[in-house]
């Protein structure tokens, strides 16, 4: 990425003269959208084998409480919010704001993963577990298989959080790369929640 | 971004092939060629996972798997429906399986052309080499003893398919670890064997690994041995990996240059010169 | 800080969290008496909710509205391809199940 000539840091002319750049390694992409595909195959199964039983989903998925699949969301998308801050923070060579922002980008994940969680033993502790029937299988699978993500995401932020704090290293291309990653554990559980809580 | 699109130490010792038919020019270069093993690992490795293919899926057919969820008689209706097929199909599974050396050997290799430390390059072989045991002898073996006396008590038979599928699907872990050890050589590489995109690849390729283990609680549904998630959602993530990798390791024989520090690019191509691989196609 | 960029990701963020609690309004609305029924309705819209909030993290968090064509039309085609996928899987499956 150059900078526009004599015009200081780039973002400050982004806004007046957006010049395209892809965010992170346009490898990160491939990744993502290819993952976003498995994630959509692993949802088209869970809701074809839903239609094939709509009372057992139903009476099971009232089970769920939707107040703590919102709260997780919210969680998520404030630790979103927090690294797009990181980003741009970073663009401008605010590292220190953009370091707070990353742990608060930890911190929130870790809210989420601690709620999920608990989540898992308040079901358990119903009596609803992986073998319990086929809608808790396609419950505890999409939600662990998502929380795996999240802990390779914590590794993900670690490489950030190393990236920022010396001035040696502090790749932005690196940073928006963890970002964009973060950022797809975000969207992947916005649907993940929508399809396990909301849809009837 | 390499700064010389030649190969000085290739191009100084090798001389050039005599010119006269395909047939003499192989030959020349099959004596000659610096990089003749290398093409001869790639090929064992096209010419292994092709008869893989055919053995398992065409000949033996046992893939896709069946069910974990029938009962004895229709395991027994499976296995005298596929007989000859399985006795066939994996008595040449036992012949070639020692193709998976030099396929094995060509992946560390790219792990030691990386500038990453060489416990990656052996961890990956002793992993790969240790998992063709359960991942495909053990179930060829299990099979193959099924298929052998057909009059045997259909209990033993029913054990011996339960055997040879979880084997064959449940032991996927060190295959993950396998693909873990590459994707991490791949990210931390300075040298440029691989693009970045393809060690983000073997990540969603461990991942689906993940997912197979719960084959070991299921007898029905999704997430047994072959369901939607487990098997058939794998497979394609499996064969996408795995043709990306063939194409990905032939660049990487095309761009060696036997030196390390970063893997130059390919040199652009004009047209009609012929390209420096043994036995590629002309 | 460039606060305009600040302002811009917390409209964003209040935004996706509107949506997502517009959910919870969706959820009280969608039981009789306590009990879950099937509706294709809430289905759908749960799915397409999801979606849009999909496409804005990738417009605003990820930054797409600053990245070249091919990026933006990508990102876009992948959030109709997902809704496809989705919306299809619930229709072909209450198809087959009746």
């Amino acid at each position: 990425m150059t900078n526009l000539a004599g015009a200081g840091p780039v973002p400050r002319q982004l806004e007046e003269r957006p010049r395209r750049f892809v965010p992170g390694q346009p490898d990160m992409w491939v990744f993502v959208l290819f993952e976003t595909l498995l994630f959509t195959g692993y949802f088209s199964v869970y809701l074809v084998s839903r239609t094939q039983n709509r009372e057992l989903y139903l009476q099971s998925q009232s089970h769920l409480d939707l107040r703590i699949g919102v709260f997780n969301t919210i969680a998520l998308l404030l630790s979103s919010w927090a690294i797009a801050r990181c980003v741009q923070a970073a663009r401008e060579g605010a590292y220190r704001s953009a370091l707070t922002n990353a742990f608060l980008t930890i911190s929130f994940g870790i809210v989420f993963l601690t709620s999920k969680v608990l989540e898992w033993i308040k079901q358990i502790h119903l009596g609803n577990t992986f073998t319990s029937n086929d809608f808790f299988q396609h419950y505890f699978f999409m939600t662990s298989i998502h929380c795996i993500h999240v802990l390779i995401g914590f590794l993900v932020l670690g490489v950030l959080v190393y990236q920022l704090w010396s001035p040696a290293r502090r790749s932005q291309q690196l940073v928006e790369t963890c970002a964009t990653y973060w950022h797809t554990v975000d969207f992947l559980w916005v649907l993940i929640f929508a399809l396990l809580y909301v849809v009837r | 971004m390499s700064p010389s699109t030649t190969k000085p130490a290739v191009s100084m010792t090798m001389p050039q092939p005599p010119s006269g038919s395909a047939m003499n020019r192989f030959l020349w270069n099959f004596r000659h060629h610096p990089k003749r093993e290398l093409w001869f690992a790639w090929w064992v490795m096209v010419i292994f996972y092709s008869l893989y293919g055919v053995l398992f899926f065409l000949v033996s057919r046992v893939q896709p798997p069946p069910s974990p969820a029938w009962s004895t008689p229709m395991v027994v209706h499976w296995f005298d429906a596929r007989h000859y097929g399985i006795l066939a199909g994996f008595g040449v599974v036992f012949l070639i399986s020692g193709m998976c050396a030099p396929m094995n050997a060509l992946l560390a290799y790219s792990m030691r052309r990386m500038s990453v430390s060489r416990i990656f390059g052996y961890s990956y072989l002793i992993m790969y080499s240790l998992s063709a045991i359960p991942g495909m002898l053990v179930m060829a073996i299990a099979m193959t003893v099924g298929a052998l006396r057909p009059d045997r008590d259909p209990e033993q038979i029913h054990w011996l398919y339960d055997f040879a599928f979880l084997s064959f699907s449940g032991t996927m872990g060190v295959f993950m670890i396998g693909s873990l050890v590459w994707l991490v050589a791949i990210l931390i590489d300075k040298n440029g064997v691989f693009p970045k995109w393809f060690g983000y690849l073997s990540l969603c390729n461990a991942l689906t690994e993940v997912v197979v283990a719960p084959a070991w609680i299921f007898q029905r549904g999704v997430l047994a041995w072959n369901g939607a998630i487990a098997w058939w959602i794998n497979m394609v993530v499996f064969v996408t990996y795995t043709c990306a990798f063939i194409v990905l390791l032939r660049k990487m024989i095309e761009r060696e240059d036997f030196v390390t520090g970063p893997l130059p690019d390919l040199p652009r191509k004009r047209v009609g010169e012929r390209s420096d691989s043994v036995g590629a196609a002309s | 800080m460039s606060t305009t960029f600040n302002k811009r990701l917390l409209i964003v963020w209040l935004t996706l969290t509107a949506m997502t609690l517009a959910y919870v309004w969706i959820d009280h609305t969608a039981d009789h008496n306590g009990t879950f029924t099937a509706s294709t309705v809430v289905t759908v819209s749960a799915i397409v909710i999801a979606l849009v909030k999909v496409r804005i993290i990738f417009r605003e968090f990820m930054e797409v509205r600053h990245a070249p064509a091919l990026l933006r039309r990508l990102t876009d085609a992948w959030v109709v391809l997902v809704g496809a996928c989705l919306v299809g899987s619930y229709f072909i499956g209450s198809a087959l199940a009746s």
